[in-house]
């Protein structure tokens, strides 16, 4: 046990690198499409974390080993769609995010559970789940 | 007790993460997925952008008139061959089948030889390539989520469609349409066969949809 603590407490000086930026990129979303503005409120609550180049970070999200879950995450988030970099996908892949986005959110898979565990504020109602899906379809069905 | 216990799994899961995490940290994203190995990427059939020297001529009109440089023709029948292997296999429900289908589409489209590619069409299809691969790439992550698969069949066909329409095909092609899927949203697909056999329902439903155009090869 004692071993453990000491273990986990050694641990706690090792930190992955922070996912921070502080200016909005030219090709981040917001630049790029006029989002309203409860669709910006939710995906900043509950998407931008791991899918921007900018994470908050509570200071329980620093305590290992959790800390390096969530930078795993935000990699792997960030491979598959990045906000910070919408402007960069094509038309036709920006559809097709809008799409998958859509049915992440319908089938209850984003945010991943194993995060909103911890940070509770990104869970979606039925109706920011409404609000974003609706947003998305609009967005899938109009860009050209 | 429950306690330890959870910090035991949770020393165990960070000490794993941590030895197969050398410094990879918020590397560029997008695009840098999948390293196929290297074998696969060898073996690769070599029908996709194939010969058929096709010499081009202008039409003789004036003293300046002259003769194109031969230009090989590109293929889009190994695409189609994969694209099909995948659709049947999620017409059987098979998810891993899919999952292997979708790797070999995956490798395909990211081995086609761009140098036979007209100039004028490069743009266009890389830009349906690189679609059309994170698609593939996705089905072949996702065995054991054939709801998934499907999904992404659904735009992996949009993008297959657009490619059919840009580079014409050899084989005789049924579009069909299954008006149900994503809640009413529909989704197109492509089949060998004149029979409707449907790969976003599979057993569950597998006469559902029609045949919206029949696409002659020529
Ligand atoms: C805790 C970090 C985290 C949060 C928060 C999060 N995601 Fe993700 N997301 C990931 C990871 C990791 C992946 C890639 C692996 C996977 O699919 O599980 C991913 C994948 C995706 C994908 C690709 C899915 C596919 O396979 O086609 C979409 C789309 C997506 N997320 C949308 C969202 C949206 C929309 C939100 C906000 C409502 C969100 N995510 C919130 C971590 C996150
Ligand atoms: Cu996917």
């Amino acid at each position: 046990m004692t071993g453990l603590a000491i273990a986990l407490l050694i641990l706690q000086f090792f930190q992955p690198s922070l996912n921070r930026s502080d200016e909005l990129s030219a090709a981040h979303i917001e630049n790029v499409y006029v989002l309203p503005e409860n669709v910006k409120a939710i995906l900043v609550q509950s998407c931008y974390d791991c899918h921007s180049n900018n994470t908050r970070y509570p200071w329980y999200s620093r305590i290992q080993p959790g800390a390096w879950f969530m930078a795993k995450h935000i990699q792997h988030g960030k491979a598959e769609v990045n906000f910070s970099d919408f402007g960069e996908y094509s038309v036709r892949r920006r559809r097709s995010k809008f799409r998958a986005m859509s049915g992440q959110i319908k089938n209850g898979e984003m945010p991943l559970w194993s995060y909103t565990l911890m940070h509770h504020h990104a869970v979606l109602s039925t109706e920011d789940k409404h609000i974003l899906m609706d947003w998305f379809g609009r967005m899938e069905d109009s860009i050209k | 007790m429950k306690n330890l216990i959870l910090s035991i799994i949770a020393f165990t899961m960070a000490f794993l993460t941590i030895s197969c995490n050398h410094g990879s940290k918020n590397e560029q994203s997008s695009n840098n997925t999948a390293v196929l190995p290297q074998d696969q990427t060898v073996s690769q059939p070599k029908e996709v952008g194939t010969t058929g020297e096709k010499a081009v001529r202008e039409t003789a009109n004036g003293p300046e008139s002259t003769v194109k440089q031969p230009v090989k023709s590109f293929s889009i029948a190994a695409i189609i061959t994969d694209y099909l292997s995948l659709k049947n296999a999620l017409v059987s429900d098979d998810d891993k089948a899919a999952a292997s289908a979708g790797k070999k589409l995956f490798a395909t489209l990211d081995n086609v030889d761009m140098t036979v590619i007209h100039a004028d069409k490069h743009k266009k299809y890389m830009d349906i390539a690189e679609d059309a691969k994170e698609h593939a790439e996705h089905i072949s992550e996702n065995a054991g989520n054939i709801h998934h698969q499907r999904e992404h069949l659904a735009v992996l066909s949009n993008d297959l469609q657009d490619l059919i329409d840009l580079f014409g095909t050899s084989q005789i092609l049924y579009q069909d349409y299954c008006p149900m899927f994503n809640d009413g949203e529909g989704a197109v697909w492509f089949s060998e066969n004149k029979a409707v056999k449907n790969p976003y329902y599979g057993s569950k439903m597998m006469t559902c949809g029609k045949v919206e155009r029949t696409i002659n090869g020529k």
